[in-house]
């Protein structure tokens, strides 16, 4: 397996470096910007499993790639819905803070604890997408792009390592294992999809190789 | 003036005649139910069915239907204001009661409402004109024939005297009602023709209109229905102890609407005659309740039920087949059928022949999806039955009908039956089917308590009486010179035929045939906006655009030229439409939307369709965007006789266009064993805001003749329009409905090409 | 069942009921408040639409548990004799055809204005997706929303 890190990845060209340290992990990310290379080092230390970490961020992958965390997270700015990942219904959009906007915001039909039911939209007091200038975008991503994106300070709401890290237990990301209805869930229980993202980031935060 | 009270019994008759109303009678009296609208009108006087005019000269006119939309409790009661000669603005407007003695055919549906009562209800209003001039010139010792009446003022001229309608209204009932009454001409009208806002406008955008959902009482419980969740089952049994269990639910029973010997009328279709029913102390209760219930369901025997016929002595047995239809099994079926040979319906001409004959022959098939009707309002109905009377309140398109089903389910007779009828939250033909307020009747009678029965939009649309689910092949024959010789269309559909043999292109073409066909199910089907019409004018019209593009001929073109046939020399005898009219629509929406002059990106399709005695043409305009059409106008040019309001014809006609544009590009209702895949409108969709055409706008041909049907007509050819346009702009032609969906990849036999 | 007071209209109302009542019924079956209407009970049709704090809202998915201080105004309480610019925009245009989901359109409608006093073509037919009109008057409600956007 081709991992990627500053130590066998000398092409990577430090320049114009945005550098974000975490200091509790020791880790920095860098990302070079001047040859417009869509990559991302981590910095690991010696004593990070790059392979147990690339083993666990292979079983986050597919939960984030599911429609219940992904339909958030898509490539434009309207939202995805359902199982089968359509356009949401009605057209919401971003907006600039993620929220909808004008008379289509999230909270014109997501309340904060909703009504259960089958087809009732999923409550949340915080549900929304990405921010327009963070848009996270999960869908159509590689789970090497994707690994780099969460990692990257610049697009993944400026999270240093352990904001990463606690993210996970983030109410809005264990909604999606709460939405009700007749919804799928995503192929991880939510424990067991927190245990392999602690192991990802824990191990290193590396990059699958694809 | 001496104050009379008003005449309560009184039953007078008026005999109509003249202005092709010979034989048409009126029966008036409807005080009472005015009475509860505006108790302030115990005091007023009477002049006939649809008019009472109190002391002060404040104007009531009864309207007669039912209002669903199609804006007939304005339009109603300006035909009688007209020859009353009132102001309309000092008309008050009231929704009549349902009493069949007194008034015709108090139906919504047809498109029916303005052409049957276009002579009554002028009459009425002439009538109480005559009589309030009667009065005057026996008050002021005038001749009548020298007294003006003009807004609401009666005047003579030469004396200088002048009274309001208040002033001569005890005077006018007591003139015997005339023979006859001579009604206003045309160019003389004052409201009809007059755009005249909708008289519940205000009530409307305030949130205080009352529709059936609106009808509280302070003792009623509230009920709601568990029903088999696939067609060809029935129940066969449950428990209900944890619904029980829930705080504010009180019983939980099951009822029969229609038993097995109750003979049904037309408008009791009904696939779930048994029924679960969970009553409670509040919608929310019930609601949450019926999903609480477990029942289990069981496949039903084929077996009949039986039909009431339309007249005495012809009730007959109606087969209702046992199976579980599924969307893809019925498809392959209906091309099946559609390669035998059909039952023939008309035949002109030597059609084999001529296509043997033929230099071209083009064959297509088109097909369309079952349509849950999805009125915004879902089907409910209050019901307050005691020993002897039985109160009903809600939305139905039928209440005459439905009086007659409740009477004889519950054993009453129709005088104990009172239907009251409120305003609509829409129907497009799913109210005609009044299962609902048989049920909400028998729920009541069974709880002995008034009961408001509300259906969850998932009952409403998995219950059944949808739109059929149709299938038409055409196919057409050109000669060298790319002259239409020989027209064949060949329809069926689940459980009915579309076609329509007589209408055009028949009458058209020398060699003609026409066939027709139906494959059985359970799954029940009733009149959707436009029955039949829907599908075949649309279909027809698409069919058309391409045979004219195999005739090198401009579409336009093409079927005036085929109008001028039918003009000249029509083949047959049966051809139920005016050609001239037809091709007169054409022209108007070519005129009015220049066809043939290029817009940048656009894309233009054309359509017309004649169906209850109205004709459209459209035009419409659109634009691919991420493999959507945006529709950037829509042209209608109608020809429904005098238009009686034109700001509400238009609205109609603009809203039956971008409905026909919305469940051809949208809507289907799919089966798996028996069970509708769409439950609520997060599946089944309709059209949005953001997808609706951009703009439409309405032509009217400028006529004398009766006033024809509006509420219909507009919806089937847009259709076509939009069909043809978007031929122009892909490149492909669309055989199936609804457009925006792969019918072909995931529903039609895999060896059937598209088309 | 539980004890809440609301805002509704400008006025505080007690109400017995259960925690995940949706507000569409606590208006209707409780206050009957009526102009508010049910038509999917899913947030896809939007005939229910309230104001809270100012927001479009689907009060058919919306609990009364979820409401705690925000006010809501519904379509009884949008003016007090129906001449919001919205509502007499409405008259003017002759929007209604049945008129069901009307309420729902018109107080979404005064909401974009509120947020938005001048809205593009594009953002009225985007503010305006969440609404259904089964008879389709949206050319009316469009242009309706311009009209009164000129009042704003």
């Amino acid at each position: 397996m081709k991992l990627l890190n500053a130590h066998l990845s000398p092409s990577i060209v430090i320049s114009s470096i945005i550098v974000a340290t975490t200091g509790l992990l020791g880790m920095s990310t860098i990302l070079d910007r001047k040859t417009g290379v869509d990559e991302m080092v981590l910095l690991a230390k010696e004593d990070k499993d790059s392979a147990a970490s690339v083993a666990a961020f292979e079983k986050v992958y597919p939960v984030l790639m599911h429609p219940r965390c992904m339909n958030c997270h898509p490539k434009g700015d309207v939202p995805l819905q359902g199982d089968d990942s359509h356009i949401h219904s009605m057209l919401p959009q971003r907006g600039p803070e993620g929220k909808g906007v004008l008379t289509m915001k999230c909270v014109t039909c997501h309340a904060p604890t909703g009504v259960e039911g089958a087809r009732t939209p999923p409550g949340n007091p915080e549900w929304h997408m990405p921010p327009a200038d963070m848009k996270m975008v999960f869908e159509g991503k590689t789970a090497r792009e994707l690994a780099l994106q969460l990692v990257d300070f610049e697009k993944n709401g400026h999270k240093d390592m352990k904001a990463l890290r606690d993210h996970a237990g983030d109410d809005l990301v264990k909604a999606g294992w709460e939405m009700g209805g007749d919804r799928e869930l995503p192929p991880l229980s939510y424990e067991a999809f927190k245990q392999a993202w602690y192991a990802w980031i824990d191990n290193g935060a590396y990059a699958p190789s694809k | 003036m001496a104050t009379v009270q008003t005449h309560l019994n009184r039953r007078s008759f008026l005999k109509l005649s003249g202005a092709g109303g010979a034989g048409l009678l009126i029966h008036f009296s409807w005080l009472a139910a005015l009475a509860k609208e505006n108790p302030q009108l115990e005091k007023a006087y009477e002049l006939n069915g649809f008019i009472t005019i109190d002391t002060d000269g404040a104007v009531t006119i009864a309207s007669p239907n039912p209002e669903i939309g199609q804006n007939v409790k304005t339009s109603m009661p300006m035909l009688v204001a007209e020859e009353l000669d009132v102001n309309w603005e000092q008309v008050k407007v009231v929704q009549a009661p349902l009493n069949t003695d007194i008034f015709q055919r108090q139906i919504a549906g047809g498109s029916r409402s303005i052409y049957q009562s276009w002579d009554a209800l002028r009459m009425a209003g002439a009538t109480a004109r005559y009589m309030l001039v009667q009065a005057a010139a026996a008050a002021w010792r005038v001749p009548a024939s020298e007294i003006d009446v003009n807004e609401g003022v009666i005047s003579h001229k030469a004396s200088g005297r002048s009274s309001g309608f208040g002033g001569m209204a005890a005077a006018a009932s007591k003139i015997e009602i005339p023979k006859e009454v001579e009604v206003k001409k045309i160019e003389d009208f004052k409201i009809i023709r007059h755009s005249k806002r909708n008289v519940d406008g205000l009530d409307i955008v305030t949130g205080k209109a009352v529709f059936g959902l609106d009808i509280y009482t302070d003792d009623m419980v509230f009920a709601s229905i568990v029903h088999p969740p696939a067609f060809g089952m029935k129940l066969l049994s449950y428990d209900a102890a944890e619904a029980l269990s829930m705080k504010g639910v009180q019983e939980v029973f099951t009822i029969e609407t229609y038993p097995e010997n109750f003979e049904r009328g037309y408008f009791d279709t009904n696939a779930f005659p048994e029924l679960i029913v969970v009553t409670g102390d509040s919608t929310w209760t019930v609601m949450k309740a019926k999903e609480k219930i477990k029942a289990k369901w069981e496949p039903f025997d084929t077996h009949s039920i039986k039909m009431k016929g339309t007249g005495a002595g012809n009730a007959s047995d109606q087969k209702v087949p046992a199976g579980r239809d599924t969307t893809e099994d019925q498809y392959a079926a209906m091309f099946q059928k559609d390669k035998e040979k059909g039952r023939e319906v008309r035949k002109d001409g030597d059609p084999e022949k001529a296509f043997a004959n033929a230099a071209k022959v083009i064959e297509r098939s088109y097909t369309g999806p079952y349509l849950a009707h999805s009125p915004l309002e879902p089907l409910n109905f209050y019901a307050n039955v005691t020993n002897d009377r039985a109160v009903l309140i809600g939305p139905t398109q039928t209440p005459e009908y439905m009086e007659q089903s409740v009477a004889q389910r519950l054993g009453m007779s129709l005088q104990q039956v009172d239907i009251q009828m409120t305003r609509m939250g829409g129907g497009f033909g799913r109210k005609l089917f009044g299962h609902y307020l048989v049920e909400a009747a028998v729920i009541s009678q069974q709880i002995k308590k008034p009961v408001k029965l509300m259906y969850t939009r998932e009952d409403d649309m998995t219950f059944g009486c949808y739109r059929p689910t149709y299938l038409a092949t055409f196919r057409a024959a050109l000669d060298q010179d790319n002259n239409l010789t020989a027209f064949h269309v060949k329809a069926g559909g689940i459980p009915e035929s579309p076609l329509f043999a007589n209408r055009f292109p028949a009458g058209a073409v020398e060699n003609y045939l026409a066939e027709s066909w139906t494959i059985d199910s359970n799954i029940t089907t009733g009149a959707f906006r436009a029955p039949r019409s829907n599908f075949m004018g649309a279909v027809e019209q698409a069919f058309l655009d391409e045979v004219a593009e195999l005739a090198g001929k401009d579409p336009i073109d093409f079927r005036l030229g085929l109008f001028n046939k039918a003009i000249n020399n029509p083949v047959g005898k049966k051809n139920d439409y005016d050609a001239k009219r037809y091709a007169g629509v054409l022209e108007l929406v070519r005129e009015k939307a220049q066809w043939g002059r290029s817009k940048n990106g656009v894309s233009r399709g054309v359509a017309a369709y004649y169906c209850h005695d109205s004709y459209v043409a459209n035009v419409v305009d659109l634009r691919m965007e991420n493999g959507k059409p945006v529709i950037e106008k829509v042209y209608c040019a109608t020809d429904c006789g005098i238009v009686v309001n034109p700001i509400a014809a238009a609205n109609m006609v603009e809203g039956g266009s971008v409905d026909g544009i919305g469940h051809a590009l949208y809507s289907m209702l799919t089966v798996k064993d028996g069970a509708p895949q769409q439950q609520n409108f997060n599946d089944y969709h309709l059209i949005r805001n953001n997808d609706a055409p951009r703009d439409v706008e309405t032509f009217f041909v400028d006529s004398d003749v009766h006033p024809t049907g509006l509420g219909e007509p507009p919806f089937a050819p847009a259709i076509g329009a939009l069909a043809n346009a978007l031929y122009k702009a892909t490149g492909k032609r669309y055989y199936h409905q609804p457009f925006m969906v792969d019918v072909a990849g995931k529903y039609l036999p895999k060896e059937q090409p598209a088309g | 069942m539980a004890l809440y007071t609301i805002n509704v209209n400008g006025a505080a109302k007690q109400v017995d009921a259960a925690p995940d009542t949706p507000i569409l019924w606590v208006l209707r079956d409780h206050l009957r408040l009526l102009g508010t209407k049910y038509g999917c009970g899913v947030a896809h049709c939007g005939v229910c639409t309230i104001h809270l704090d100012g927001d479009a809202v689907r009060s058919c998915v919306y609990p009364i548990s979820d409401i705690g201080t925000k006010k809501i105004v519904t379509i009884e309480g949008l003016s007090e004799k129906g001449d919001h610019p919205v509502q007499k925009a409405w008259l003017e245009w002759d929007v209604p055809q049945c008129g069901y989901c009307q309420a729902g359109q018109i107080m979404t409608a005064a909401s974009l204005l509120a947020q938005n006093p001048q809205p593009t073509d594009e953002e009225i037919r985007r503010a305006m997706n969440g609404n259904l009109c089964r008879c389709a008057t949206y050319t009316r409600i469009n242009k309706a929303i311009r009209t009164a956007a000129k009042e704003m």
